[in-house]
C-alpha cells in the first residue's frame, strides 16, 4: 500500500540523491529486508549498486542463493554486490591499497601490540567504516576500478547505528592531528552533503517501535543537518484490518463460538496495529512514508521482492 | 549463595523486554528478591514499571520485591573509576581525557561486557538477591563478551601499553628511553594520530587499569556464573521468523560456548486450534483478506514450532496479548506468571506463583 504525497518523481529515482543511503532502524524491524529490496529496485533500473553490511555474518548473500559475503564485492543481482565490513580487511585496504605504504602496514600495524590495540580502540572501526564509504564514492574507481552509482548502508542494529554518525565529531573533539584529521574531515564533509549522503528509517506498527522511531527521526536529521528521505512501515496491516468495528461476517462464520472468538480477537489486534500506523504517520514530518504489506510466512527472497514493488510504485 | 540467574536472549523486536519486565515482576509475587537489569527499556515500559531507570537500581513502586537498574555505560564507567581510583587529582585528570569519554562511547556499542559486569556488581552490592532477571542486546552480540574479555585482557597486559606507560611515567616525549623497535611504533603512530593524541591514550592506559582490571574480574565472574546449573538462558523467538533461525543461531553461538540454552520461549502464538477450524469452513468473499492472513500466519507458526522443536530441550509457548494493554501493568504480571509456571518445574528452587 502507497501513500501518494506531494512529491511526483519516483522514490529515489535515477541520478537522484543521496549517493550513499544510510538504513537506520532497531533490531528486528526488517532493515536489511529494506536495504536489499532498495537495492534491488535501483539496480532493475540500471544504476551499479552496492550495499554494504556491518554484521557478524551477511544475511543478505543467503537470501539471493549465495555464500555469506565477507569483505569483498560480490554480485548477488545483476547490477547489485554486496560487501561486508571488516576492520582487519579496512585497514589492510588503507594502508596498502591507497596509501601504498605496505612496509608501515606491516611493521606498525600488523605488529601484535598494534594490532592489539586497534582491535578495542574506542571508535576506530566505526572511522574506517565511514571513511570506507567516503573511498567508495570518490577514488575507488580510479584506484580499485570499483564503480557504484549508489551504496545502501545496512546500518548497525546498536544504539539504532545512529551513533555512527556521531563519530567524526567525537574524533575531531579528541583533539586528532596528522592524517586521521584529514580522513575526519572528508568523512564529516561527506555526512552532511545531502547529494551525498540520505537516510531512510524502518519502522513498524507497533506502539515501542513507533516511539523509538519518532525519537529517532530528529536524532538523525540533527547529526546529518537534514531530514531521512523516507519513513518505510514494514508488516503494515493497514489493508487487512481496514475497518474501526467488528466485521460483520465474523458473526455469520460457520466455526464454533471458540474459534470465532479467537478469529475476533486477532481481528481486534491487527485494527489496533493499523491505528498504530495511522498515528505514526499523523506524527511524521516527513514527506515520503511507504508502508510495506506484511506478509508472515514468506521465504526472505519473496519479501524483498515485494518489498521492492512496493518501492517501484512509491512517489 | 548466588542467586538464580535468567538471561532473555533473542533477535530484535520478539518481546524480551516486556518478558523480562514481567517474569521480574511475577517471580517477586512468589515471595523472591528480585533484580532486574534492562538494556533499552522504551518510554511505555518504564510508565508500566512506574518508575524511571537508572544505572544504579531503583525500588519499583507496587512491587517492593523488585529493584530495576539499566545498563548506563557512563555512569557505570564514572562509578567504577571512583570505586577503584582514590587519587582525586588523577581521577579529574581522567575525567578530563578524550579516550575515558571515547571509553564510555565505545561501551555504549558493548552493552554485552558492561552487562556481564553489572550484574556481578549488582550480587557484591545486595548479597541477599535471589533472583536476577537480565534482558540483554538484540542476537548474537549480546553474548560476545563470552569471547572479546580475552582481547581486552591481552591488550592490558600487551607491550604497546607498557611503552605508553613509559612515556607517562618518564615524561619523555621525545620518545628517546624506548628501544628502536618501540620508537618506531609509537612514532608511526604519533605520525597517523598525532603526538597529542598518543599521550593522552598512554595517559589514559596509566589511569584506567586498575578499574579496567577489575571490570574484566567481574566480567570472568560472569562467565562462570553463566555456566552455573541454576542459570537459565531463555531464547525468545518470534513465531514469524522462518526456519526459527535467529533462536538457532543464538543456540549455536551458545553451544560454542559449552552452554545451553534452558528453554525457548515462542512469543505472541496465534492459537494454534484455529488453523484446523479455517481449513474446514465456508469463507464470506468480504473476509479473504483477513483469512488468508490468519491462515499464512498460523502456518508460519506452526513451521517455527517445529523448528524448534527438532533441538530444544523445552518450549514455551506464549499467547499473543493485545498490543495496545501489553504494556501495562497487570498484563505484565499476567505475561510473567505464565512464564514462571512454565518454567517452575525446571529450574531448582524456583516457586511460581499460583
Amino acid at each position: 500500500m502507497v501513500e501518494t504525497v506531494q512529491n511526483p518523481t519516483p522514490f529515489l529515482a535515477k541520478g537522484a540523491a543521496p549517493r550513499i543511503l544510510f538504513v537506520f532502524g532497531k533490531g528486528g524491524v526488517g532493515r536489511s529486508t529494506v536495504a536489499a529490496a532498495v537495492g534491488l529496485l535501483l539496480a532493475e533500473r540500471g544504476e551499479r549498486v552496492l550495499i554494504v553490511e556491518w554484521a557478524v555474518a551477511d544475511t543478505i548473500g543467503p537470501w539471493f542463493g549465495a555464500v555469506p559475503v565477507g569483505p569483498t564485492y560480490v554480485e548477488i543481482a545483476p547490477r547489485l554486490d554486496v560487501t561486508n565490513f571488516a576492520l582487519d580487511e579496512a585497514l589492510r585496504a588503507y594502508f596498502v591499497d591507497h596509501l601504498r605504504v605496505e612496509l608501515i602496514y606491516r611493521r606498525v600495524i600488523r605488529a601484535r601490540p598494534v594490532a592489539r590495540l586497534l582491535d578495542v580502540a574506542p571508535g576506530l572501526a566505526e572511522m574506517f567504516f565511514l571513511g570506507q564509504l567516503w573511498w567508495l564514492t570518490t577514488l575507488a574507481e580510479r584506484e580499485a576500478q570499483l564503480h557504484f552509482d549508489r551504496i545502501i548502508v545496512d546500518a548497525p542494529a546498536t544504539g539504532h547505528g545512529v551513533s555512527l554518525l556521531d563519530l567524526p565529531s567525537t574524533v575531531g573533539a579528541m583533539g586528532t592531528a596528522g592524517l586521521l584529521a584529514v580522513e575526519t574531515r572528508r568523512v564529516a564533509d561527506m555526512l552532511a552533503d545531502p547529494a551525498q549522503t540520505g537516510a531512510v528509517v524502518v519502522s513498524l506498527p507497533e506502539p515501542l517501535v513507533v516511539d523509538e522511531t519518532l525519537e529517532l527521526m530528529p536524532r538523525v536529521t540533527a547529526r546529518l543537518g537534514h531530514p531521512p528521505v523516507a519513513v518505510i512501515i514494514n508488516r503494515s496491516v493497514a489493508a487487512i484490518a481496514t475497518d474501526d468495528t467488528r466485521p460483520a461476517w465474523l458473526d455469520t462464520l460457520a466455526a464454533s463460538a471458540h474459534a470465532r472468538a479467537a478469529l475476533g480477537s486477532m481481528h481486534d489486534e491487527l485494527r489496533a496495529h493499523a491505528s498504530i500506523e495511522r498515528e505514526l504517520r499523523s506524527r511524521l514530518e516527513v514527506g515520503t512514508v511507504i508502508s510495506v504489506a506484511d506478509q508472515p510466512g514468506r521465504a526472505p527472497l519473496d519479501v524483498v521482492r515485494a518489498t521492492a514493488r512496493t518501492f517501484a510504485e512509491a512517489r | 549463595m548466588t542467586p538464580r540467574l535468567h538471561v532473555l536472549l533473542g533477535a530484535g523486536g520478539v518481546g524480551k523486554t516486556t518478558l523480562a519486565a514481567g517474569y521480574a515482576l511475577a517471580l517477586s509475587t512468589a515471595g523472591h528478591r528480585v533484580g532486574l537489569l534492562g538494556i533499552d527499556p522504551s518510554r511505555r515500559l518504564q510508565d508500566a514499571l512506574g518508575v524511571e531507570l537508572a544505572d544504579l537500581d531503583t525500588q519499583i513502586p507496587g512491587a517492593r520485591a523488585v529493584r530495576a537498574a539499566i545498563v548506563q555505560p557512563h555512569q557505570a564507567l564514572q562509578r567504577w573509576v571512583r570505586e577503584a581510583c582514590t587519587d582525586r587529582g588523577a581521577l579529574d585528570r581522567l575525567e578530563q581525557n578524550p579516550f575515558f569519554t571515547a571509553l564510555g562511547d565505545r561501551l555504549a556499542t558493548a552493552t554485552d561486557v558492561l552487562a556481564a559486569a553489572r550484574i556481578v556488581e549488582w550480587v557484591e552490592r545486595d548479597p541477599a538477591l535471589t533472583d536476577l532477571v537480565v534482558d540483554t542486546a538484540p542476537g548474537v552480540s549480546a553474548i560476545d563478551f563470552l569471547r572479546s574479555p580475552r582481547h581486552i585482557e591481552a591488550l592490558v597486559k600487551s607491550r604497546l601499553i607498557r611503552w605508553l606507560r613509559a612515556i607517562v611515567r618518564t615524561g619523555d616525549e621525545q620518545l628517546g628511553g624506548l628501544r628502536v623497535g618501540a620508537r618506531r611504533v609509537v612514532g608511526a603512530l604519533a605520525g597517523i594520530a598525532g603526538a597529542r593524541m598518543v599521550g593522552d591514550l598512554a595517559d589514559f592506559f596509566v589511569l584506567v587499569r586498575a578499574p579496567l582490571e577489575r571490570m574484566l574480574a567481574r566480567v570472568e565472574r560472569a562467565r562462570q556464573w553463566l555456566q552455573h546449573a541454576d542459570t537459565s538462558l531463555l531464547l525468545v523467538t518470534s513465531p514469524r521468523d522462518t526456519g526459527a533461525v535467529g533462536a538457532a543461531e543464538l543456540a549455536s553461538a551458545l553451544r560454542a560456548e559449552g552452554l545451553a540454552p534452558r528453554a525457548v520461549i515462542v512469543n505472541r502464538m496465534w492459537p494454534p486450534e484455529l488453523a484446523a477450524e479455517l481449513a474446514s469452513i465456508a469463507i464470506p468473499s468480504n473476509a479473504d483478506a483477513f483469512i488468508a492472513y490468519a491462515r499464512a500466519q498460523l502456518e508460519a507458526q506452526a513451521a517455527v514450532l517445529a523448528a524448534v522443536e527438532t533441538w530444544a530441550p523445552m518450549i514455551v509457548a506464549l499467547p499473543s496479548r493485545p498490543i495496545l494493554i501489553e504494556a501495562r501493568r497487570p498484563a505484565l504480571v499476567e505475561l510473567g506468571l505464565a512464564l514462571s509456571r512454565a518454567l517452575s518445574p525446571a529450574i531448582p528452587g524456583l516457586r511460581s506463583a499460583s
